[in-house]
Order: C-alpha cells, then structure tokens, then sequence
C-alpha cells in the first residue's frame, strides 16, 4: 500500500499525460452520464411514486428489477446494437465516449428513478392536502413536489454518480478501452492488472477514491444549503 | 465560502498525512517501496525461463485485413451486407508494417530498452513496395484488433505513431486475447487485425473473413515472431530444463502433476499451450477437458502479467511470450 500510495501521488504531482487524458474522459463519461439519468429519473421516479394509476405497480417491479441490470449485460447489449453488424451500425458509436455515456445512462436511470420514486410516495399524501388547500393545480403541485424533494434529489445524484465513476462492465464492453479515446480509470485499473502491474491499479484507484471524495464534499455542502 | 475552504483544508491534511505515513512507512518497515528500492538489484523471481527458443515454440504474428464482403452476420445469425469498413487505411497500414521502414522498426523494437530484440523478421515474410497515400476524411480513421502480447509489450506504441506522423492517420487499437480480437472483427468492428494464432487464423480465412491484398500473395500475412518460452520455479521439480524438447517437458509436467498456469482465455498462448500438452490428457478450451486435472492445472483466464504474478506466488509453471516475461522481470515482478 505505501508504495502505491506514493505512486499515486507522484501520478498526480508529475501530471502524467495519460493519467490526465484518461480523468478527463472518466469525468467527462460519469458526470454526463449521471447528470442525464438525473434529469430523466427524477420527474418519472416523482411521477411514478406521486400519482396513483393503474399498472403502477408492474411498472414499479419492472424499475426494481431494471435496478438490478449487471452492468456487463447492459454493456453487452450495447456492444451487439452498435457493432459493425448491430442494426445501429450506421451511426458508428462503438467504441466511443457518446455510447459509453448511453450505457450508463440506461444503467443508471432505474436507480434514480427507484430511489426518487420511494421519496415521493412518502411526500406526496401531506403534500397534496396543502396543495388542495392552497388550490394548486397539477404543474404547481409537481413543481412543489420537485422543491421539497431537493434533499434527496442531491443524495440520489450522488448515489448516480458513484455507480457511473465505479462501472467497468459496461464501459469496458461498449468503449473498448481504447488509449488516449475511450479508456476511463476503472478500465486502466483492469489493464494495469491484466498486465500484474497490482501497484499502479491500486494507485489510480487511491486517485479514484480522492476525486469521489471531492464531488462527495462539494455536493454534501450543497444540500446542506438547500436544508436550510 | 468559510466551509467550503475548511473541507479543502481537512483535505490537505489527510494527504499530507498519507503522504507522511507512506514515507514512514517506507523507511522503517521492511515492506516499504524504500527498502524494496534499496534491495532491487538482489531481489531475484522465482520464475525463470526453463525452455526457450525450441522450434515448436516459434510465435508467428500475422497481419490480415477484413474483407468488406465477408459474410457477416449479426447476433441472431441473419446476414449483413454493409458492414463498413476503412479498407484503404488498413491497406495503407498493412503496407506501411511490411515496408522497409516499417519492417526495420519493428526488428530494432526493445533492444535499447531490454538489451534484446523481443520480435524478428520472418525470411520468408511478404514485403509491400506500394504507395502508401495520405489519409483522407473518411479513411483516417483505422480500427486495429490485436493481441495484449503485441499491445503490452510496448510494440505497437512505437510503431504507430511514425506511421500516424507521416501519413496522418488515426490508429485506434483494442487490444484482447487473439479469441476475442478475433471475434470483434468478425463483429464488423475492426479494419485489420494482428494476432498469433494459427488455427484460428486459418478459421478467419477459410470462413471469409480476410481477403488478399493488392501485391500480396496471401490473407494471412504472416511477417515476424518471436518465442514462446516455458517458465517456472529455478529448482525445476519436473526437470524440464533437461527435457529433450518442450513436448517431453510438458509431459514431464503433467505426469509429476507439478502445478501449471494456463491463460484460459482464448489468447494466443493459449492456444499454443494447449496444443503442446500430450495428446492422451485430452485437454482443451472446455472446461470439461481438465476437470480431473485441477489438482495441478490452474486455469486463470486473466491476462499474461496476472498469471505471472500468480506462476511466482505458486511456484507453478507457465507458457509465455518472451516479450511480457522480459517485461515482467525488468518490473521485478511488481506484486506489491
């Protein structure tokens, strides 16, 4: 552990290009991804758990098990839609940052919608007597709903990005990991020990650990502010 | 803004603190990346190279590019017909490996690094004098299946750029075992491959997969190679340093039931391993083949360094290319 810890640090403080190139992608892939799975889950996790209507519950179980998805599988499934003989050949994806970011995204909406969808069915029955009471229509009451959920929307978010900066089936099956275009950290920690290079994947993951670290902090004082 | 500069500064100081116990660490334990510095010229593998440069262990590397009318066929087994690919770049590629230039680079490759030359020239090797052009829009872009033993052995980033510079084309390389490179190919997603071998090359061809270049003579260009070499534990239980040929050490091996760790994944050398083995073991890719023989064959399906690490932990034999080996000891076997 010492040595890779000092490995890790001389990484960072020698600014190794590769290493640079490859946070970059892994930022560009687990912040976009999470960030659109957040838009999407969020108004139909509310949707789902706010309004009551028939076949809610099927949809509920299907999410919950959507939820569960191995991230390989889903990777797979990419990889066999997008190949040269995929039926999405055309829009030659593979092996590219935009269908790593889908992968994760369908990999990740379930769980925020699962997540947003148990915090609203506890929200909503007080909410909508205030709602009757202030005469609010269905948009206000959605917007109200939105707004009192702030909290767990950031925990959620967090929870989106966590599973999008530690995925490696995915990504790996529908990037590639190609050098300089589609290898992210958890992908290189993989080559690094294929290869028996143990020290320099345990220190990419150090770096990994300190950079979730830091969006951990930035949000947590974030919803601290939307507490108040 | 106070807490947000309150929690930079705690961070600070917990890197400041792992960086100050590392260095602790480091110059007190005897497990410290210090004392392993100070001892490295010492610190010797166990695993050393028993058996090398026999002539069954000879590890061809061909070059072949896809054929754009290949019988392809999607996941269900239904026909595609327009599979695109960069056929003009892996051309120009493919010419650009076999020319003078590109040749004598890959001959000079590692000496100056490991003292010895990891990849030789076939003399029969096909040579390309054809023109090689300048990358266009729509041929810039060349996706090359390969091997890890070519990827990892640092090879290809020697070779490509000089190529990517010259002729200003983009090489994007997926590097898996040959069983897999292969596969994505035949998935439509690779221009050319470069792999080693044989009867899955063969198979690549006869199903159609390849196709013969302009000047060329055949699909499977077929152009260098180096050694496969047969590692182990320096005391050698099964004698196989003194064993007639690397069949008569395999089978050594396999009689004394002395451990052995296979790739299991399709590469390469795996392939090669499996076809060394005595006939009447029986053993193949199916996991069936060797159940019975677990006590002894260990089969890891990770990549060559992986199973390295895990030959030395367990004093086990193992099949390797040279070029990882040599790679692998030159890191004193990194396994902290």
């Amino acid at each position: 552990m010492g040595s890779a810890i000092q490995k890790a640090i001389q990484l960072i403080l020698t600014a190794d290009r590769e290493l640079v190139n490859i946070l970059s992608t892994t930022a560009r892939v687990s912040l976009t991804s999470s960030v659109i799975a957040l838009l999407l889950g969020v108004p139909l996790g509310i949707w789902l758990g706010a309004c009551r209507f028939r076949g809610r519950g099927a949809l509920v179980v299907l999410n919950r098990t959507l939820m569960g998805m191995p991230p390989v599988v889903c990777g797979l499934l990419f990889y066999l839609l997008f190949s040269g003989v995929g039926p999405f050949r055309h829009l030659k994806l593979l092996f590219t940052v935009p269908i790593m970011i889908l992968a994760q995204v369908v990999l990740i909406t379930p769980i925020v919608i699962g997540n947003m969808e148990t915090y609203a069915a506890e929200l909503a029955p007080p909410l909508r007597e205030t709602a009757k009471g202030l005469g609010f229509s269905g948009w206000k009451r959605f917007v109200l709903l939105v707004n009192e959920c702030l909290y767990p929307i950031i925990t959620v978010y967090l929870l989106a990005f966590a599973r999008a900066i530690a995925e490696v089936g995915a990504v790996s099956m529908v990037g590639g990991a190609i050098a300089w275009k589609t290898n992210v950290m958890t992908t290189a920690i993989m080559q690094y020990t294929n290869r028996g290079n143990f020290s320099l994947g345990i220190a990419l993951g150090l770096i990994l650990m300190v950079l979730s670290l830091l969006v951990n902090i930035v949000l947590s004082v974030m919803q601290r502010r939307f507490h108040r | 803004m106070k807490k947000y500069l309150s929690l930079l500064l705690v961070l600070v100081m917990v890197f400041a603190l792992c960086a100050c116990a590392s260095s602790k660490i480091d110059s007190e334990g005897p497990n410290g990346s210090a004392a392993e510095e100070a001892a490295a010229p010492e610190v010797t593998l166990n695993t050393v190279i028993l058996k090398e440069a026999d002539d069954s262990m000879i590890n061809n590397y061909t070059l072949m590019a896809v054929n754009p009318d290949a019988p392809f066929v999607d996941a269900d087994g239904n026909a595609v017909s327009d599979v695109q690919l960069n056929t003009v770049g892996a051309a120009a590629l493919i010419n650009w490996l076999l020319s003078e230039e590109g040749e004598a680079a890959a001959a000079e490759y590692g000496y100056a690094e490991y003292g010895e030359y990891l990849f030789y020239l076939k003399e029969d090797r096909p040579i390309s004098t054809a023109e090689i052009p300048e990358a266009t829009e729509e041929t810039k872009l060349i996706r090359l299946s390969t091997t890890t033993s070519v990827n990892d052995s640092g090879l290809l980033g020697y070779l490509l750029p000089m190529f990517e510079e010259k002729y200003g084309y983009e090489v994007e390389v997926f590097s898996a075992g040959t069983g897999k490179a292969i596969a994505n190919a035949k998935m439509g997603n690779a221009d050319l491959i470069l792999v080693h071998a044989k009867a899955q090359e063969e198979a690549f061809v006869e199903e159609g997969f390849a196709y013969v270049l302009d000047g060329m003579e055949s699909e499977r260009m077929t152009y260098m190679y180096n050694y496969f070499v047969l590692c182990g534990p320096q005391e050698d239980p099964a004698g196989v340093k003194d064993a007639e040929d690397v069949l008569t050490a395999f089978a050594a091996i396999a009689d004394g039931k002395y451990p052995f760790v296979s790739r299991g994944d399709g590469s390469g050398t795996h392939t090669k391993e499996l076809s060394l083995w005595p006939e009447s073991l029986g053993i193949t890719d199916d996991p069936t083949t060797f159940e019975a023989y677990t006590d002894w064959y260990t089969s890891a399906n990770a990549g060559m360094g992986a199973c390295l690490v895990m030959a030395e932990e367990m004093g086990a034999y193992i099949l390797t290319d040279k070029a990882t080996f040599l790679t692998f000891v030159a890191n004193d076997g990194v396994m902290d």
